[in-house]
């Protein structure tokens, strides 16, 4: 790397001095997917098309064994420069034997499908050091996360928060998030559930492509939409992953174990009822 | 929760899809030519506080593609062609731009004062 010693963090050309420098190859970085399932701020870029696969799955519910695997396709676009949404389709691969309260089921389907709509409220750059995002996610779902037929309804709303604590290698984000759901097991009346949530990540690049961190995420369930009746909490710690393989081309992988918890009515030192033992997420991203 | 689903649709749609819209009106002018895979000028100016119009002309044979995380855009330049991109109101700083089909060599700032 051939760079001046007054511009190793820019790569800017000196033509007072005749000196011509490289690029600095520690390029600016997408955050949307660097925190794991934390989400940064960023929203793309005007123009900005692509496909992604997201495999996300949960393990481990007490009492019994518990598996699942959900695959999304997702179209992403970003029509303009402070907003940006995807489609998803989604399928369920589910495991479920002898967990209280759920039918043992083994099988794969066609689980729903789900939008997110993110406006970008604040961009981080020169003119700001953090970004603020908020970001509405409506989803509905035809089976329940044991393979179950359901009718359900439900919306994430998200507020995104980021910066970058050293420029172009160390970053941080905070997200909260609240999700009403409104569904229907046949033959049932309709009910209302939530689950609230706060998380925090930092992530490191340890090379222009490769960029490691940890993210720490507090979530807590509720019967109603609102806050009337506790179901349980769970603290999740775990590792994250994203390489960005060239200016098209991204993997991001994550992995989070419940540390603590607690369930209503149990005296277990996890809530296993209402969230899973472990949790990971793949994306993998082609934009064209 | 329908209706508050339609409403911040409808708010995000308006909001974001409008945004261009608003930029076109007395913006400032940046032009800014590639070519043998340099930007020239590398570091143009323009005033902080109003929309830009950055026109981009590709003097080489082969298509570019003009890009920038900063400025939140991406658009092709094919070759011998020329685009104009639009960019919202800018606070002061360095906004890094790039040629997407050859980032580890063309890159540019965009200087707002």
């Amino acid at each position: 790397m051939a760079q001046t010693v007054n511009s190793v963090t820019s790569g800017v050309t000196l033509p007072s001095l005749g000196q011509v420098t490289t690029p600095d190859p520690y390029h600016e970085l997408e955050t949307k997917y660097i925190f794991g399932f934390t989400e940064g701020a960023d929203i793309g870029a005007e123009g900005e098309k692509s496909i992604e696969f997201e495999t996300t799955t949960a393990s481990g519910l007490r009492g019994g064994t518990y598996a699942a695997l959900e695959q999304e396709v997702e179209f992403e676009s970003v029509p303009t420069q402070n907003f940006g949404y995807e489609l998803s389709a989604h399928g369920l691969g589910f495991s479920v034997n002898d967990v209280p309260g759920m039918p043992d089921a083994h099988g794969a389907n066609f689980s729903g499908l789900s939008a997110e709509f993110r406006y970008l409220v604040i961009g981080r750059g020169p003119g700001s050091p953090v970004g603020v995002t908020i970001v509405a996610e409506p989803e509905w779902a035809r089976i329940d996360d044991g393979g179950q037929p359901i009718t359900d309804f439900n919306m994430t709303f998200r507020g995104i928060l980021d910066t970058e604590l050293i420029p172009n290698r160390l970053y941080a984000a905070t997200n909260i998030f609240y999700t009403p759901d409104y569904a229907r097991s046949p033959g049932e009346s309709w009910e209302w559930s939530a689950e609230y949530g706060v998380s925090a990540a930092l992530a490191y690049r340890f090379t222009p492509k490769l960029t490691m961190g940890a993210e720490i995420e507090y979530d807590t369930a509720y019967d109603g939409a609102g806050i009337q009746s506790f179901q349980g909490q769970a603290l999740y710690l775990g590792p994250t992953l994203h390489i960005q393989f060239n200016g098209h081309v991204m993997l991001a992988a994550a992995w989070s174990t419940e540390i603590a918890g607690h369930a209503s009515g149990e005296n277990f030192g996890l809530d296993l009822t209402n969230f899973p033992h472990q949790q990971g997420n793949l994306k993998f991203e082609v934009e064209f | 929760m329908r209706m508050v689903s339609t409403a911040v649709l409808s708010l995000a749609f308006v909001i974001g899809v409008g945004a261009p819209l608003a930029v076109a009106d007395d913006a400032a002018r940046v032009s800014v030519t590639l070519k043998d895979h340099k930007f020239s000028p590398a570091e143009p100016t323009a005033p902080a506080g109003k929309p830009i119009i950055i026109d981009v002309s590709n003097l080489d044979s082969t298509p570019s593609e003009f890009e920038s995380k900063t400025l939140r855009v991406e658009k092709v330049v094919p070759g011998g062609g020329k685009i104009a991109v639009q960019i919202r109101p800018l606070g002061p700083g360095r906004y890094r731009f790039f040629d997407d089909y050859h980032e580890d060599t063309t890159e540019g700032f965009l200087i707002v004062k």
